[in-house]
């Protein structure tokens, strides 16, 4: 499948920080392709870049393509953008603003089709301001969508959201695939990653860490378990605890999180350690690794830190 | 492939007529907005041509403190008084001091020794001027008649605008004040407060990953703010023709021009204005600190003849005052804009300015 995105050495300096150093990636068509990384990782300024709204230092960016420099109003007219926090006119209506914007482009889809997809029929005539956040992000979405773009973007498209607006968003972004539609999205969400992309890049000091599909960047931290012991309060410090084990054990926050390539030969381990260290836990828990371990082994740090 | 979707995009003109047709729809919406550019400035015209509607001032009210006992003077004195359209006041001492007292008293008379003595109250200075003024010549006249001389005579007053206009009254000064304000405050407002609130909260950036040309957003809203200035000015100058009788005594096409060179230049102030400030409330200052001197201080309610010396230099330079002196001299004098060089060089300079500043420190995010 040919790329539909590609970038190449992108690079943004603004006046304090080096926001983007040096990023380059492809997306296939009809893919849905993540950026994660905690707050100020670079992921908004690069979606920007490659979205035309900030001009980089340097680096190339093609979408189907074309670029920015000869084609920008052909780009323009093909992708659809969510923008973190979408501004309109306090006093439109959401019916209003979808026929305003799709009247900008060339081709566009129906005002009522995308009142339907994003729910918000009920709400077609009611004005802008009396809009909740959910519905508010919705219609930013309907938007984006409006001229039937090749290539959709999100930034942070569930921030703010209840869980249930989350899966409601979820399902628009998978019609959007089924569609065939390439979707780039950001998120500091690893439960929203996993779920909806196909690819990812994990994103920190404006560095791409690693990219591949969910599973391959677990498998890739070679310990797809991680035991974990809860205590009663807060938890005590594990020093003594993993010398005795003869393995590392990571406290974060009020758990202990032991990663380990095989739980089986562990456990009883970890039982008798804790018989003998006399450990006053309240529950012990296996689970598989998921990206948010592969955050941490990549960058020392949680996500949410 | 290319080619087609470049030429399918939309027609910009038709973009445009769309934009302005949502701008105008909008705008209708905001009730502030209708009542402050619509309402606003004939309530001023009703408020006060109705109010300073005789031309001159109400009458006035000397208050007499009764003496103990009334000589045949005090009797010439007070009909004296009263013929020369004051109206007199009689009070006893006690009564009389405790209306002082309360500050409804601007000018009071009453006998010391053998004459008498005017008192006036300081925070009526001008009336209490005026009243004293009235009672200085009563006086003389009852001194006459009592001596048998022949009275003074009155000069007869004239009331008559500057450039001896036919619609003299305080509503014919008022309108063109009331439109030179209604277009700084269209370039102040509409313009640039709008410009940064945009800006801050993301929609020109939402705008910009859209294919609509910015030029064609950008000339929506000033053509929308165009006409609401060109309604605005419509509706009050019908109002003062139907309230007051007050017609444009110049030439049309030179007023329309005035209006239309003032437009342009407040328009670019705004933008140019809009450029030093990322968030409302730094603008609300900046704005505030621009708006209220020159809205008190450049003639639209009244003229600052009595004000400092330096103070009327430093406002003159100010865009609005010569401004409102060209539209004055047109619409209430019939003249044309001869002997206005120098305003028209100040507005001139403020245009350019204005306008270089806007176009080089217009930034979209």
């Amino acid at each position: 499948m040919p790329d539909q995105i590609v970038v190449r050495d992108l690079r943004k300096q603004f006046p304090k920080v080096l926001a983007v150093a040096g990023v380059d990636l492809a997306v296939a068509a009809g893919e849905v392709f993540g950026l994660l990384g905690p707050n100020g990782a670079g992921k908004t300024t690069t979606l920007e870049m490659i979205e035309g709204l900030t001009t980089p230092d340097a680096g190339e960016i093609t979408i189907s393509g074309l670029n920015w420099r000869q084609h920008s109003q052909q780009i323009r007219a093909r992708i659809g953008v969510q923008l973190q926090a979408t501004s309109l006119y306090n006093k439109i209506t959401p019916r209003e603003a979808l026929d305003l914007f799709g009247g900008y482009y060339p081709r566009r889809r129906a005002t009522e089709e995308l009142l339907e997809l994003v729910q918000l029929k009920d709400k077609a005539d009611a004005y802008h301001v009396t809009l909740s956040g959910g519905q508010a992000q919705r219609l930013a979405l309907a938007l984006a969508l409006v001229n039937d773009p090749d290539v959709v973007f999100l930034d942070e498209p569930t921030a703010g959201l209840d869980p249930q607006g989350r899966r409601s968003l979820w399902e628009v972004v998978r019609r959007m695939k089924a569609e065939g539609r390439t979707t780039m999205l950001t998120t500091h969400y690893m439960d929203e990653a996993e779920a909806l992309c196909d690819r990812l890049a994990i994103l920190d000091h404006g560095k791409i860490l690693r990219s591949g599909t969910p599973a391959e960047l677990i498998a890739g931290l070679g310990i797809p378990s991680v035991v974990e012991l809860t205590f009663e309060g807060r938890a005590p410090d594990p020093s003594a605890f993993a010398a005795r084990l003869g393995a590392a054990v990571e406290k974060r926050g009020d758990i202990w999180e032991i990663p380990t390539p095989d739980p089986r030969s562990l456990l009883p381990r970890v039982f008798t350690t804790i018989e003998s260290e006399r450990l006053d836990y309240n529950q012990v828990h296996v689970r598989r690794a998921t990206l948010e371990d592969v955050f941490l082994q990549l960058t020392g740090r949680s996500l949410r830190e | 492939m290319t080619e087609q979707a470049q030429a399918s995009l939309p027609n910009p003109l038709e973009l445009l007529w769309r934009q302005f047709r949502i701008e105008w729809r909008l705008y209708a919406r905001d009730r502030g907005a209708m009542f402050w550019t619509f309402l606003f400035p004939l309530l001023m015209l009703f408020g006060f041509g109705v109010i300073f509607r005789s031309g001159g001032p109400p009458a006035l009210t000397l208050v007499r403190v009764e003496p103990a006992q009334t000589s045949a003077r005090d009797a010439a004195f007070v009909k004296a008084l009263e013929e020369s359209h004051l109206k007199v006041l009689t009070l006893p001492a006690r009564e009389a001091e405790a209306r002082w007292q309360k500050g409804e008293t601007m000018a009071q008379i009453e006998s010391v020794g053998g004459g008498y003595r005017l008192r006036l109250n300081s925070y009526l200075i001008a009336q209490g001027q005026v009243a004293a003024q009235a009672a200085s010549q009563a006086f003389l006249i009852a001194q006459a008649r009592l001596n048998g001389a022949p009275e003074p005579e009155r000069i007869p007053v004239v009331i008559e605008s500057p450039g001896h206009a036919r619609s003299a009254s305080y509503a014919a000064f008022l309108v063109p004040g009331l439109i030179g304000l209604n277009l700084l405050s269209m370039g102040l407002f509409a313009v640039g407060m709008v410009t940064v609130a945009y800006r801050e909260k993301g929609k020109f950036r939402r705008l910009a990953v859209t294919p609509l040309p910015k030029w064609v957003f950008l000339l929506a809203q000033i053509l929308q703010r165009v006409t609401v200035v060109i309604l605005q000015t419509a509706l009050l100058l019908v109002a003062a023709w139907l309230a007051f009788g007050i017609v444009n005594q110049g030439s049309y096409p030179l007023f329309a021009a005035l209006v239309v060179f003032g437009t342009a230049t407040f328009l670019a102030m705004g933008f140019a204005l809009s450029s030093f400030a990322s968030t409302v409330e730094t603008y609300g200052a900046i704005s505030n600190l621009v708006f209220f001197p020159m809205m008190l201080l450049s003639g639209v309610y009244f003229r600052l003849d009595s004000a400092p010396q330096w103070m009327q230099t430093a406002v003159s330079v100010l865009p609005l005052s010569p401004y409102l002196r060209m539209l004055r001299s047109v619409f209430n004098d019939g003249a044309t804009l001869a002997g206005h060089a120098p305003g028209l060089v100040i507005l001139g300079v403020w245009a350019a300015l204005s306008f270089v500043l806007a176009v080089k420190r217009f930034r979209w995010v």
